[in-house]
Order: structure tokens, then C-alpha cells, then sequence
């Protein structure tokens, strides 16, 4: 690639990624700039919803990070992204294994196993919450409880128990996000060469020693991009949490999102809220890097 | 050491165990939820697992249809969707020529910053935007719901689309412009005509993605006659859960269904476009 010397001209050419740029830049500058310099601005405010004017402050940002709700608010949302991580992980790649084997020796029912699963991923979060809080329904008639009521767990407090009701909304989580980790997985097992197998056959190696030391190897960089996607998609949930618990019971299941969501619609505090997203924006830029470090070495991008 | 044979049938019988459990896990809220649809009030609180009624009915899904405004939700959504994803077409097709195709500097860089652009949340954008919008009354409006929504499209489209765009051996532009097209023509009638099973694809997954879309219409949007389903059945949930779950249900199936139907019937396109997005960028 030869760098060409500075001249307007060439800065609209069609040779030159100006003009196939524009519309890009523009809705990027509206919408994610701009806004990302209005949320900086505001956190150093003490703006509300309900009033037009305000004074430039650092005390909302003193004031947020002293408080112990977020530091509450913070753990809920590490346990929910962490359970949400290792669930996600271990499910997709369990049925990523028997889908690709299922694949290499043409059993059937491969095709019908993938959409179920990938139906729970495509539907909307709202709907996704609904759902649950239906199949979690704490009455004897609620499906979870008609299910275990056999090994004497019925009755059980799904949504009501502070407890239970975190073990809900992850559950509900893994549900959706497992289809997306599963396909990733899936598309990482298919691109490992068959020769490895069939020479650690050849070896005497047992499937579970093939599986430790090629399929798990073979798949590390994958793993880590899932981990990464998995935990912004988590972080960024909140719409199935609504329905299903609405950040209860108390504060109990007020995941990050959510917590930022009722600061700034329900307290009116723009300034609190945009304290709280600065935050989210510093989450998400770690996890970006990391995503590029990986993206780079495996020669990707 | 078992042999070959043996040790594949224990294999296989594993695999569909793994099945088994999944389809339980997976498929059973939602052939639940089914069932509960088509109840009446009183099998509702019926405390056994048979899935089919003794006296099946549809009167859940006129109820939603006619008296919860379902129907203009649905439509909401639909036009939500589809203006969505056309808009993140037509923005993000010509920047992911210009990553696939042009040499300037800093095109890395900038296709690491779109990468960086989804990771952020649409919470994040959307606080200042409402105010913003609330100020220039676009609050309650679909077309700049829509505007947000072709915003928050555009990353993905624009990554999905390079990989299309790169997959066209560039050799075929350079003939088209050899034979007297200009680039912007040979991205016009070369190009973008051989890549139109990845536009399916990434019209197909963003719409898809735009159906679900939550954050951004509840915050802009809230007149009952403008809302898109996903924010109408949270509504409705709201007033209906405690009496009826029967109609919760069929609510919930009406908004789940579009998505799963498209995609079941266009799954091959989506899996593989989403796999290349992920993974080759």
C-alpha cells in the first residue's frame, strides 16, 4: 500500500472512502458520538429530567460512587454475568460436540435440535420474560413447580425469594444466550481438521483425551471471543428482566442496566444516570480491547 | 480397549441423550406456553402436565387480536423492522465496500471502531437522545424511532456485509471499470447484484434483531397507537398476569412468532452469516 501524497481532490474521489463513508460517519457522528459526549457531559452535571437547567458539579459522581446501592447493584450483575458466562459456555459447547458429531456421522435430527434451540434466541427479551415468569408461576400450577413437585420441590418462591429470583433471571438468560454460544462453538469444531482425530486414534487415545487435548485447545481462541460476546450481551440485558422479576424482589435482581434505566426515569436524575452509563461505556471499551487483542492474534482483522 | 464400532454406539447414545435434554429445556416453556394458549380460564390451574386441553380454544387469540390492539402492535413492529433494516442496508453497504475494497489509511482502525460501536449499549445512546428528542418534539415518532434503530443496526450490518463484500474476488470490479464503469458502477451493477444472497442474510438477522429492539422504543415511544409489540405485551402482561394467563400466553406466542417463523425458513442464511461475522469479522 502506497501512501499518496495530501491533495484535496482525491479526498471525494471514488477511489478515496469519503463519499462511501459519508452516510456512516454521519449516523455514527448523530447517534453514538454526539450522545456518548452529551452522557460525559451530563455525568459531571447535577441535571434532572424534570427541570431544563443545571450547574456543572463533580458531587453526582461522588455521590453515586459513594453510594452502597450501586456496589450492590455491581455484585448482582458480576454473580448474573459470571453464572450467565460459565452456563452459556459449557451448554453451547456440550451440544455444539453432539451436533457436530451428529453431523460427521449423519444421525438424524440434527437440523430440528438447531432451530429449537436457536427459536429461543431469535425471540424478543420482553417475550423471553414473559415466558419464564409464566413457566416460574410460584402457584402449584406454574410449570416449574408441577415439574420438580416429584422430588418434593414444590412450591418453590421462583420470583419472590431475593435468591431464587437471581437464579431465575440467569436461568431465563442461559436459555436465551445459550443458541448463539452453541452456533459460535459449532462453527469452531467444524474447522478442526478430522487428521487430528483419527491420528489420536491411531494413538489409542480415549474420547475424553482427544477431547481435552484437541477439541479444547483447538476451540481456546473461540472460547474466548464467546466469553467476551456472552458477558456484553449479558451486561446489556434488560429487557427480559422486566417481566420477569422487574429488578426484584426489593432491588434484588437490578442488574446494572437496569439500575441505570430506573436512576434516570424513575429518580429523574439525568446526571445519576449518566454516571452510571459512564461506566457501562469504560465496561464496554475494556471488553472491546480485549475482543481486538484476540481478533489480532488470531490474524483475524 | 473396546473396539471401534462399540465405542461409536455408546457415542451416538450419548448424542441423542444431549438431544433429549436439551429439546426438554429448550422446547418445553415454549410448547407450554403453547399449550396455555389455547386453554380455557379454568384448565389454566389444572395441576398436571398434559399439554392438549380437554376443550382447546381460540378465544385467547381473538381476545389479544381484537380488544389488546395486538394487530396495530404487530404492524408497528413490522414497519419498525423492516424501515430498520433497509436503512442499515443502505448505509452500511457502501462503507463495507470502501473496508473490503479501498487502501487509505486508517481503514483498520476505523473497522475496529464500528466493531467497538456494538459492543456499546443502546441505554448508553439513547439518555441523551431522548432529551434531544424530547427538545425538538420527535418524542412519539416513527420515523426517528426508526433513525435509532438503523443506528444501532449499522455496526453489525457493516461487519456481516464486509465479510459479503470480500468474498467477491475484486478482479470483477476492475473489469467492470475496465470496460468503462465507473467504481460507483461497478459496485452497482457488479458488485452488489453477486452479494445479494448476504443482503438477504443481513436483512433478514437485522430485522430479526430490530423485532426484539426494546430500549429504544420504550424510551421514544408511547402512545399506544405507535408501540411496537415488544413494548404493547409488556403493557399488557402488566394488566393481564394476575387474571389471565391463558391470554398472557397466546400474547406471548403472537409476539414470538414472526421472528421463529423467519428464521426457521431462512435459517441457513442467518447461521452462516452469523458465524462469519463473529468469528472472520
Amino acid at each position: 500500500m502506497t501512501k499518496k501524497a495530501f491533495a484535496p481532490r482525491q479526498l471525494i474521489g471514488e477511489n478515496t472512502p469519503t463519499l462511501w463513508m459519508a452516510p456512516l460517519l454521519a449516523v455514527v457522528t448523530l447517534f453514538y458520538l454526539y450522545p456518548a459526549f452529551e452522557v460525559l457531559r451530563f455525568s459531571i452535571t447535577d441535571a434532572s429530567l424534570q427541570q431544563p437547567n443545571y450547574e456543572y458539579t463533580l458531587n453526582t459522581f461522588k455521590n453515586v460512587l459513594g453510594d452502597p446501592v450501586l456496589y450492590k447493584v455491581l455484585r448482582i450483575t458480576a454473580i448474573f454475568v459470571a453464572a450467565s458466562v460459565v452456563l452459556q459456555l459449557v451448554l453451547g459447547l456440550l451440544i455444539a460436540v453432539a451436533v457436530n458429531r451428529a453431523r460427521r456421522r449423519r444421525l438424524p435430527g440434527m437440523v430440528f435440535m438447531r432451530s429449537i434451540i436457536l427459536s429461543a434466541w431469535v425471540m424478543p427479551g420482553v417475550v423471553i420474560g414473559i415466558v419464564w415468569a409464566i413457566i416460574l408461576n410460584e402457584a402449584s400450577y406454574g410449570l416449574a413447580n408441577l415439574v420438580l413437585a416429584p422430588v418434593g420441590l414444590d412450591g418453590m418462591a421462583w420470583l419472590s425469594d431475593p435468591n431464587l429470583a437471581l437464579v431465575s433471571i440467569t436461568i431465563a438468560n442461559v436459555w436465551r444466550g445459550t443458541a448463539f454460544s452453541m452456533i459460535l462453538q459449532y462453527a469452531g469444531l467444524q474447522s478442526i481438521p478430522d487428521e487430528l482425530y483419527d491420528a489420536a486414534e491411531v494413538d489409542g487415545a480415549s474420547t475424553l483425551q482427544s477431547f481435552w487435548y484437541i477439541t479444547i485447545p483447538q476451540l481456546r481462541p473461540i472460547l474466548m471471543i464467546n466469553i467476551i460476546l456472552i458477558t456484553i450481551s449479558t451486561l446489556n440485558t434488560f429487557d427480559m428482566i422486566l417481566p420477569l422479576t422487574g429488578g426484584g424482589p426489593g432491588q434484588a435482581t437490578e442488574v446494572l442496566a437496569l439500575h441505570t434505566y430506573n436512576v434516570i426515569f424513575r429518580e429523574y436524575s439525568l446526571a445519576g444516570g449518566a454516571v452510571l452509563a459512564v461506566i457501562m461505556l469504560l465496561i464496554s471499551l475494556a471488553l472491546t480491547i480485549a475482543y481486538r487483542r484476540l481478533l489480532r492474534s488470531e490474524g483475524a482483522v | 480397549m473396546k473396539s471401534r464400532k462399540v465405542r461409536g454406539r455408546i457415542g451416538d447414545l450419548l448424542t441423542y441423550l444431549v438431544f433429549a435434554v436439551a429439546l426438554v429445556f429448550f422446547g418445553g416453556p415454549l410448547l407450554w406456553v403453547l399449550s396455555l394458549s389455547i386453554r380455557t380460564q379454568q384448565e389454566v390451574y389444572i395441576t398436571s402436565l398434559r399439554l392438549i386441553p380437554e376443550t382447546p380454544t381460540l378465544e385467547n387469540y381473538v381476545e389479544v387480536l381484537t380488544t389488546a390492539q395486538f394487530s396495530v402492535f404487530l404492524i408497528n413492529s413490522l414497519k419498525l423492522s423492516v424501515a430498520g433494516s433497509i436503512g442499515a442496508l443502505v448505509v452500511a453497504a457502501p462503507a463495507a465496500y470502501a473496508f473490503s475494497r479501498l487502501d487509505f489509511r486508517g481503514n483498520s482502525a476505523l473497522l475496529i471502531g464500528v466493531l467497538a460501536l456494538q459492543m456499546i449499549s443502546p441505554l448508553v445512546v439513547i439518555i441523551p437522545l431522548y432529551r434531544y428528542f424530547a427538545r425538538l418534539n420527535l418524542l412519539d415518532s416513527h420515523l426517528s424511532t426508526s433513525m435509532v434503530y438503523i443506528a444501532i443496526l449499522v455496526p453489525l450490518a457493516t461487519w456481516m456485509l464486509k465479510g459479503f463484500f470480500d468474498g467477491i474476488p475484486p478482479a470483477l470490479d476492475e473489469a467492470a471499470m475496465v470496460d468503462g464503469c465507473t467504481r460507483f458502477g461497478a459496485f452497482r451493477r457488479v458488485v452488489l447484484p453477486l452479494i445479494l444472497p448476504g443482503l438477504t442474510s443481513v436483512f433478514v438477522l437485522t430485522a430479526i434483531l430490530a423485532w426484539g429492539e426494546f430500549i429504544v422504543p420504550y424510551i421514544l415511544l408511547s402512545k399506544p397507537s405507535l408501540l411496537p409489540i415488544s413494548i404493547g405485551i409488556l403493557n399488557f402482561q402488566g394488566n393481564y398476569a394476575q387474571t389471565s394467563t391463558q391470554v398472557v400466553a397466546a400474547g406471548g406466542v403472537l409476539a414470538m412468532l414472526p421472528a421463529i417463523a423467519t428464521f426457521v425458513i431462512l435459517q441457513r442464511f442467518i447461521v452462516r452469516a452469523l458465524t462469519s461475522g463473529a468469528i472472520k469479522g
